[in-house]
């Protein structure tokens, strides 16, 4: 099996050891991992932002540089909803290039579901070294589109050996939403306060994002609030657990 | 009509969103009490129907598609048995129209006094503000509308108009209004409220109604309430005027079983309103009571023109209310912030779209631009929605529409531009990832393999207006993933 990583520019720009985690992660349960040169962007803040045309011309570019591979995988839960619940509805029904892109749908995923879905690791095996941390998880709403909302936590839980807390309200929306965050400012910062209040009651001091777009946000309210609060993604804890990352 | 919910168009939402994020009071009624109502919703939906939850709301879907697709005949179907039943049946092209069928309905009558059980669509057409220009007093009978209309205030949720308030403010206005002693006792301001309905009630010359759904086999409306007001309301006048979209019909009772089922569990978490009142013709020459003439006022109001455009689905929504307590954003902003009596996500795209549908071309999102933005996307609407209605995809769809209109942002629409370029040319991509990695490490405070901004230039110094921006400065991944497939794999 073929496996690219789906590096998303939003990882690439920010988050480059969620990267890492994720190629190590995959290479410890024996999968080798490529990565397509000419990746940059799914499409999403266009799509998002009113520009559906322009979208679909970096979806053909992705069903393009992807065709090679047997699964597709990204550590970005919500670029992965883009691909997996619009890339399709970008193009004519019965074009070749609808066609296209729900056949790239149909094998992309976001790490933690290629982990317990495609290849059906069960995360006992993963469990690592013990570790003091403690953490909470929040899900991107985006997992939502892809009936994973409310999956990461459980798995990390059954895998590291970290004191993984219930984060309460884990449901509601960080504030983040891509460029929602600087359109309603003030709205977005009041959610993600809210967040970080739930956060801070569990008593952890590492936040697992399954995001990168919400663990910036989040990470970047705690770090202006001086809020102590680490901000990693799932892969990046599996990783440390794993004893793969230091 | 209210300002707050019928506002001077173009209507403009970030002040009023700004305000009530910082209004202490809103943020804690609204918060806690769609917080509880949503948690409730997902609670007796799991405990009643587990994992049939889905098919039961693919079930409601399907039905009330199927009656959107034969409206035309549902609604013949309904007008003849409604006036078999003894009732009068009037359409109402527009908002006007149908104010002007009930003021003519009152003439006739001689009518002074109206009683008002609770209806979105009356709201929607401003009902009251027609009758009052002619001299018709009306009170609300729901409590909720009732403390909304002496306090000269708005609803802002759906189901629960008076989600802003709690009962402090309305102990006052019972003290100012009706010259009751001070009491925050619910029940209390409750038997305050009844005392000053039950003289009405008797008195009214006209009992005004909404209805949830109508039924065309039957002819006859289903009304769903909980306060025992509706029947009051219509039982002794001795005309009650049903005011209706006509969105409402089903194909009949043989249909409405999974709506009901469905309505009071995603409004209020009830397995069923305490009241379900089935309305079907006026009294009957046996009868003791029930109201003497019983007239439908069909409503459109630009819901054909919905039906016949891209948003459909829209009308398939059983106001409910159910995506407003789901939402991140109505829970922060409240109703009043959306600039009509439709709040939350299913106001968002519903308010433009019967603005459009009235209206001239693109007439309703040039009113409303802020409206489709005021969405992170989290989908908990759709995940909530009874009748699955999708509107993240509506409101993507109102995105694409304001940009091709040139109704977006100039600023927010270079930046894409820009970053669709540089998307489809990865050299250069690489490139201004390295600037941005550059810049970081030149204007930002480091901190181990990151840099802090908290003045970001360019775009990015919107973000940084309310938080900090953390840039990783290190190895980029590129390079590190280089390096290690050559050295084999070892990290």
């Amino acid at each position: 099996m073929r496996v690219a990583l789906f590096t998303t520019c939003l990882a690439e720009a920010l988050a480059p050891r969620a990267l890492k985690a994720t190629v190590l992660v995959l290479e410890h349960v024996g999968v080798t991992v490529e990565v397509p040169d000419a990746q940059t962007c799914c499409g999403q803040p266009l799509l998002s932002n009113g520009f559906p045309a322009d979208a679909a011309l970096l979806a053909r570019r992705m069903v393009e540089l992807f065709a090679p591979y047997d699964a597709v995988v990204t550590p970005s839960g919500s670029c992965c909803s883009v691909v997996r619940e619009k890339y399709a509805s970008l193009f004519p029904e019965d074009s070749a290039d609808h066609h296209a892109a729900a056949a790239l749908a149909a094998k992309t995923y976001e790490l933690i579901e290629f982990l317990e879905t495609k290849l059906m690791i069960d995360p006992a095996t993963l469990r690592g070294k013990s570790c003091a941390t403690t953490l909470t998880c929040h899900d991107a709403c985006h997992l939502r589109s892809i009936n994973r909302h409310g999956c990461t936590a459980p798995y990390l839980k059954a895998a590291c050996c970290g004191d993984l807390r219930d984060l309460p309200d884990m449901a509601q929306c960080c504030g983040f939403g891509g460029m929602f965050s600087t359109q309603f400012p003030e709205v977005s910062t009041a959610l993600g306060a809210e967040k970080l209040a739930h956060i801070a009651s569990t008593g952890a001091t590492t936040l697992v994002a399954s995001d990168t777009g919400c663990a910036a946000h989040l990470a970047g309210l705690a770090h202006r609030e001086r809020m102590t609060l680490r901000v990693i993604s799932p892969a990046e804890a599996l990783a440390e657990s794993l004893g793969l990352l230091a | 009509m209210n300002e707050l919910i019928a506002p001077a168009l173009p209507f403009d939402m970030l002040p009023r969103a700004r305000e009530a994020v910082r209004d202490v009071k809103l943020q804690q009624f609204v918060g806690n009490a769609t917080h509880l109502k949503d948690t409730q919703r997902g609670g007796i939906f799991g405990r009643d129907f587990g994992n049939d939850y889905d098919d039961l709301r693919t079930v409601a879907r399907d039905t009330k598609q199927y009656a959107l697709d034969h409206l035309d005949e549902l609604l013949e179907r309904f007008i003849e048995r409604a006036q078999a039943s003894g009732a009068r049946v009037h359409t109402a092209t527009t908002a006007a129209d149908a104010c002007n069928i009930a003021l003519e309905i009152a003439r006739h009558h001689g009518a002074k006094s109206c009683v008002k059980s609770k209806s979105m669509v009356t709201e929607e057409i401003g009902l009251l503000p027609a009758f009052e220009a002619a001299g018709i007093a009306t009170l609300e009978t729901d409590l909720g509308e009732f403390i909304l209309q002496i306090d000269g205030d708005a609803p802002s949720h759906i189901v629960t108009p008076m989600i802003h308030k709690d009962r402090v403010a309305t102990a006052k206005s019972f003290v100012r209004e009706l010259g009751a002693r001070y009491t925050e006792d619910p029940t209390e301001l409750t038997m305050i409220a009844r005392e000053h309905m039950r003289g009405v009630y008797r008195q009214a010359d006209l009992g005004v109604s909404g209805a949830n759904f109508l039924l065309a086999d039957e002819g006859a409306a289903v009304i769903c309430t909980n306060e025992g007001n509706f029947d009051l309301s219509v039982g002794g006048p001795p005309v009650h005027l049903v005011f209706v979209g006509i969105e409402k019909l089903i194909r009949g009772a043989c249909d409405l079983a999974p709506f009901l089922k469905l309505l009071a569990r995603s409004g209020t978490a009830q397995p069923l309103t305490v009241y379900t009142s089935f309305v079907r013709g006026p009294r009957r020459s046996d009868e003791h009571g029930g109201p003497k003439e019983l007239h439908y006022i069909l409503v459109d109001a630009g819901r054909i023109g919905v039906l016949a455009g891209k948003k459909r689905d829209l009308l398939r929504c059983i106001r409910c209310g159910a995506c407003l307590n789901a939402c991140p954003v109505y829970r922060k902003v409240g109703g009043h912030s959306y600039g009509s009596m439709y709040a939350g996500p299913i106001g968002a795209v519903l308010t433009p779209e019967l603005e459009r549908a009235q209206g001239g071309h693109d007439a309703g999102l040039a009113n409303y631009k802020d409206l489709p933005r005021a969405s992170s996307l989290c989908g908990a609407c759709y995940e909530a929605c009874p009748v699955k209605i999708d509107i993240p995809k509506f409101l993507l769809h109102d995105r694409a529409r304001l940009r091709a209109r040139g109704l977006s942002p100039k600023s927010e629409g270079a930046t894409l531009a820009l970053w669709r370029m540089l998307s489809q040319r990865p050299v250069l991509f690489r490139m201004a990832l390295r600037a941005v990695r550059f810049h970081a490490r030149m204007l930002g405070k480091a901190d181990g393999e990151q840099s802090w901004l908290t003045h970001a230039p360019g775009p990015a110094g919107a973000w940084t207006k309310s938080r900090d921006l953390g840039v990783a400065t290190g190895e980029s991944f590129r390079e590190w993933f280089k390096e290690h497939k050559r050295s084999g794999g070892a990290p």
